[in-house]
């Protein structure tokens, strides 16, 4: 039975259908993500070329998303511009920073290391635009510092053992 | 390369400032009224990254290798897709309570297995405690 207003009903429920596919597309994508830096760690590409290609290719994508697809005009008002050219600039050190850095540690912490960064623009937002500050947010703020410290303790302890277990393995063989 | 966890806990608190403060932009766009030139932004976004991204390389020899093109492309085109489906997600009904504490704890959490399982790492108690909180802070923050 088809009526017209079940119409929506269904269209609604497919059309959610649809969303938790594309979420979990974002998922993989944001993983894969994080294992092609690891991939790019393991077969020495140098961080530099990396975060160049990576903004360069991505760059490229998008240009082709908004002329092709979205069918909208490059342009923008100036201010939009100069939004947008510090805050890549920053993300991009954040690329090359993290890039360099797991070459000293491990994927399965430092990308959550570079994901806890999602507190700083809550921090922001409270500051400079008043957003309310829940105790929920408080006690989120409150984790990110503890879980980069227990990270770091267990990065710590992992060195000392790489360089501990050699030199008492030795002394067994002798 | 000898390994130097001071040396990585610098450099993942360069990345934490300078990847934190990125998408903040957004908000300032949004607050602005300007969040119909979202695509613009976007492009400018990546403008500013690739123009910083080629000034650190040019001080190195710029040839590049073919798997640094490929990686590059790759590593592109997730995130653009990450982002373009995290939005598609939400304009198709999915709330943003259940799409940004599933796209990041569930991205950490494969990241890490993947680490573990694909790369040999090795967590210890420490950083598997710190994995926990580091992914209930973030679905904290995101409900």
């Amino acid at each position: 039975m088809s009526g017209p207003d079940l119409f929506p009903v269904r269209y609604l429920e497919r059309g959610m259908h649809s969303g938790y596919f594309y979420m979990l597309a974002g998922l993989l994508s944001f993983s894969m993500l994080g294992i092609f830096h690891k991939v790019a760690d393991v077969t020495k590409c140098r961080p530099s070329a990396i975060n160049a290609l990576i903004y360069a290719w991505s760059l490229l994508f998008s240009i082709l998303t908004v002329t092709m697809i979205q069918r909208a005009p490059l342009t923008a008002p100036p201010s939009v511009f100069w939004i947008g050219i510090p805050f890549g600039v920053s993300a991009s050190i954040a690329i090359l920073a993290f890039q360099a850095g797991i070459r000293h540690g491990d994927i399965a912490t430092s990308w959550l290391a570079i994901n806890l960064s999602s507190g700083i623009p809550t921090v922001a937002s409270i500051l400079i635009y008043g957003e309310p500050l829940t105790s929920r947010k408080i006690i989120a703020l409150l984790l990110i510092p503890v879980s980069m410290g227990l990270l770091w303790i267990d990065k710590r302890r992992a060195d000392r053992a790489a360089i501990t277990e050699p030199v008492a393995a030795a002394k067994e063989t002798q | 390369m000898k390994r130097d966890a001071s040396v990585w806990l610098r450099l993942m608190l360069v990345a934490f400032v300078a990847n934190g403060l990125g998408p903040f932009g957004l908000r300032i766009l949004s607050a602005s009224g300007l969040s119909t030139f979202q695509p613009q932004y976007l492009l400018y976004w990546y403008l500013g990254g690739a123009v910083f991204g080629v000034l650190a390389l040019s001080k190195r020899p710029l040839r590049l290798a073919t798997r640094e093109i490929v990686l590059g492309a790759a590593m592109g085109l997730c995130s653009l897709c990450g982002q373009t489906f995290t939005g598609l997600a939400l304009s198709h009904g999915v709330p943003g309570h259940v799409a940004f504490p599933l796209t990041t704890g569930g991205s950490l959490f494969l990241v890490a297995t993947a680490g573990i399982i694909l790369f040999n790492e090795r967590v210890g108690g420490y950083g598997a405690a710190g994995i926990a909180l580091g992914i209930a802070a973030l679905i904290m923050l995101s409900v």
